[in-house]
């Protein structure tokens, strides 16, 4: 899977690249507009990771021409701006989604692996861990080949776990991925507990192992061990 | 007033009062100017009848006005005018007359002369001029009035024109101020000066806007990259007080970033930054809102009643929207007990969100400054957010509180 990361501050471009290439991604890196779209023209990517704030030109055109030349690449937009006519604006010009700064590593690789699946890159429609499967197309979730009923909250948590398996994830990662930054996280961290508990409770019912571990009260982690 | 109210208004006043003031010193100095024509024609009268006494030695006489009579002596030193009242035969009435008196010697013999002339003919006719003066003043006076008005207007409709510009000229329109030229050399240099003033302001506020969009994106670019390498150290093996440093720090940094977005959200509302562009149904929102937030509320065991009768319909941005009524949700929830309520309902122009809660988590007074906290562990810019866009979209906001606390979300009419 071949990854075009654009971002003009160099150190954010290293720490996301180095996080790609250790989900076995190839990543190719461009730190302004003239050598992004360069690397453009000549070459053809899976997915782009377009930052729209560039010193040298507007990321929008560039993703005219990305759009222009490889119909079929995936486009996440990161922003700095949490701004609505942006987002339509991108999401008008044919991005696949829109990330604001500051984003979680956890959250842009769930984002780019809803991406990849939406266009097929990854091949298959079903996620599979264990005896654990989740088909991302009629959205149901399978343990040892019996479908198990999930609510839309529960399916939502436990794909993102098995999206981002082996990788600690905090509270507040976990809420803000359920909610999209919509909501004052105060006091929300209960009802994590409460889902975490149902999916725990469900999986168990059909015979499945328990892969959420729960890491000092903090964070969790959905691993083998 | 209006400027042209003030000009018309004393001119008006002071044309009326000319008026009647002219008209009756016009009586006046016809009366008098009449009886001086009257006693002069009485004069002449005087010298025709001597002129006839002597020639035919005959005294004429046609009562009441002429009477000349002998007389033995002369009585009367010098020729007098008096009024006096004479018995109109023809109408039966008392009548003013203006009578001249006079004894004269003609050829040997004493004569009186009695000369009247009925003054009310005269008395008529000063009132017939007085009026016709009054009349005549009044059409030129108003025809006067109505020419000023009708050129005042049109000198003033230039300065109209660029008063309803300057008032409907905003900085987040992209249209600049279009003033018209007049050939008044007053107006122009007003014209001068509030364009000089209104493009001053527009590269002030446009400089504003982009340095706040600016520093946000530069604040949140190191954000970025600390909470990227927090995450990362959070992926090693780690000991129980490492791995609670580094959360602790996430989430610090988290509400850093927050804390930013919100500042600059609460920045681009009072510049105004956000169109209120769509006609919207509070209802719609309401409603998708509390979709969203149902395991929220599941969570807390909140139960939550919606009514809607009316259809409460708003011109307003969408994310503002948004922004409103879901921090009111999540407002109503945070300061909520395990197993309270939420009670919404909505009418025609209000919307109101009542929750149960503990008695005093609220200060009345001060609940929508900035960074007053409640017992929450939010910023306390949620109701300062809410506040901002009421202001900024004709929405009076209103807490109460009696035995749950109560936000009521008006439109103005």
């Amino acid at each position: 899977m071949k990854i075009l990361i654009i971002e003009d501050e160099i150190e954010l471009l290293i720490a996301i690249s180095n996080f790609l290439i250790k989900g076995a991604y190839v990543c190719e890196l461009a730190e302004s507009f003239a050598k992004a779209d360069e690397k453009i023209s000549i070459y053809e990517y899976d997915l782009i990771l377009l930052d729209i704030g560039l010193p040298d030109g507007n990321g929008l055109e560039l993703l005219k021409n990305i759009k222009k030349r490889q119909l079929n690449t995936g486009v996440i937009i990161i922003s700095a701006k949490n701004s609505l006519d942006d987002k339509i604006g991108g999401l008008d010009l044919g991005a696949d989604d829109y990330l604001t700064k500051p984003f979680q590593l956890s959250e842009l690789n769930s984002r780019i692996r809803a991406v990849l699946r939406r266009r097929k890159f990854d091949g298959t429609n079903v996620l599979k861990f264990n005896e654990i499967s989740i088909n991302t197309e009629s959205k149901t979730v399978s343990i040892n080949g019996t479908d198990i009923t999930f609510t839309k909250k529960e399916y939502d948590l436990l794909l993102f776990f098995m999206v981002n398996k082996n990788r600690v994830l905090t509270k507040e990662a976990i809420a803000e991925h359920i909610w999209e930054d919509n909501i004052d996280l105060a006091n929300s961290f209960d009802f994590i507990y409460t889902h975490l508990n149902n999916i725990r409770r469900k999986i168990k019912a059909a015979n499945g192992n328990d892969y959420i571990k729960t890491l000092y009260g903090m964070g969790y982690k959905f691993s083998e061990k | 007033m209006k400027f042209l109210t003030k000009i018309n208004r004393p001119f008006l006043i002071s044309l009326t009062t000319i008026l009647f003031m002219v008209s009756i010193a016009g009586y006046f100095v016809l009366q008098i100017v009449i009886l001086d024509e009257t006693k002069e024609s009485l004069l002449e009268k005087e010298y025709f009848i001597i002129k006839q006494i002597e020639e035919s030695g005959k005294p004429i006489n046609i009562p009441p006005i002429i009477e000349v009579k002998e007389i033995d002596s002369l009585s009367l030193k010098s020729p007098a005018f008096t009024k006096i009242y004479v018995n109109d035969e023809l109408e039966d009435e008392q009548v003013l007359f203006l009578e001249y008196s006079n004894q004269l010697k003609i050829k040997d013999s004493c004569y009186s002369i009695k000369l009247r002339q009925a003054s009310y003919e005269s008395e008529d006719l000063i009132l017939m001029l007085s009026l016709g003066l009054f009349v005549l003043l009044f059409a030129a006076f108003g025809i006067s009035f109505f020419i000023t008005k009708k050129i005042n207007k049109t000198i003033w409709a230039e300065f109209e024109n660029n008063l309803r510009e300057i008032e409907n000229f905003s900085f987040t329109g992209n249209q600049k101020l279009q003033l018209i030229k007049s050939d008044i050399e007053e107006f122009d240099r007003l014209n001068a000066v509030v364009k000089n003033l209104t493009e001053k302001l527009e590269t002030d506020y446009i400089s504003l806007r982009e340095f706040t969009e600016n520093a946000s994106h530069e604040i949140q670019t190191p954000i970025s990259i600390v909470l990227l390498n927090l995450e990362e150290l959070l992926q090693h093996d780690l000991t129980e007080e490492a791995f609670r440093k580094i959360v602790s720090s996430i989430n610090a940094i988290k509400r850093l970033s927050n804390l930013n977005q919100s500042l600059i959200m609460l920045t681009k509302i009072e510049n105004e930054q956000f169109n209120a562009d769509k006609t919207l149904a509070i209802n719609e929102i309401v409603k998708s809102k509390i979709l969203e937030y149902e395991s929220l509320f599941e969570s807390k065991s909140i139960k939550v009643e919606f009514v809607c009768d009316q259809i409460f319909k708003i011109k307003m941005n969408e994310q503002l929207a948004d922004v409103m009524i879901g921090n009111l949700l999540s407002n109503a929830v945070n300061h909520n007990f395990k197993g309270g309520n939420i009670q919404i309902s909505i009418r025609e122009k209000e919307l109101m969100i009542c929750n149960t809660g503990e008695a005093n988590s609220f200060n009345t007074a001060n609940i929508f400054n900035r960074f007053v906290k409640g017992n929450s562990r939010s910023f306390g810019l949620g109701l300062a957010l809410v506040k901002k866009i009421c202001d900024t979209h004709k929405l009076e906001i209103e807490y109460r509180k009696n035995d749950l606390h109560c936000f009521i979300i008006q439109q103005k009419s």
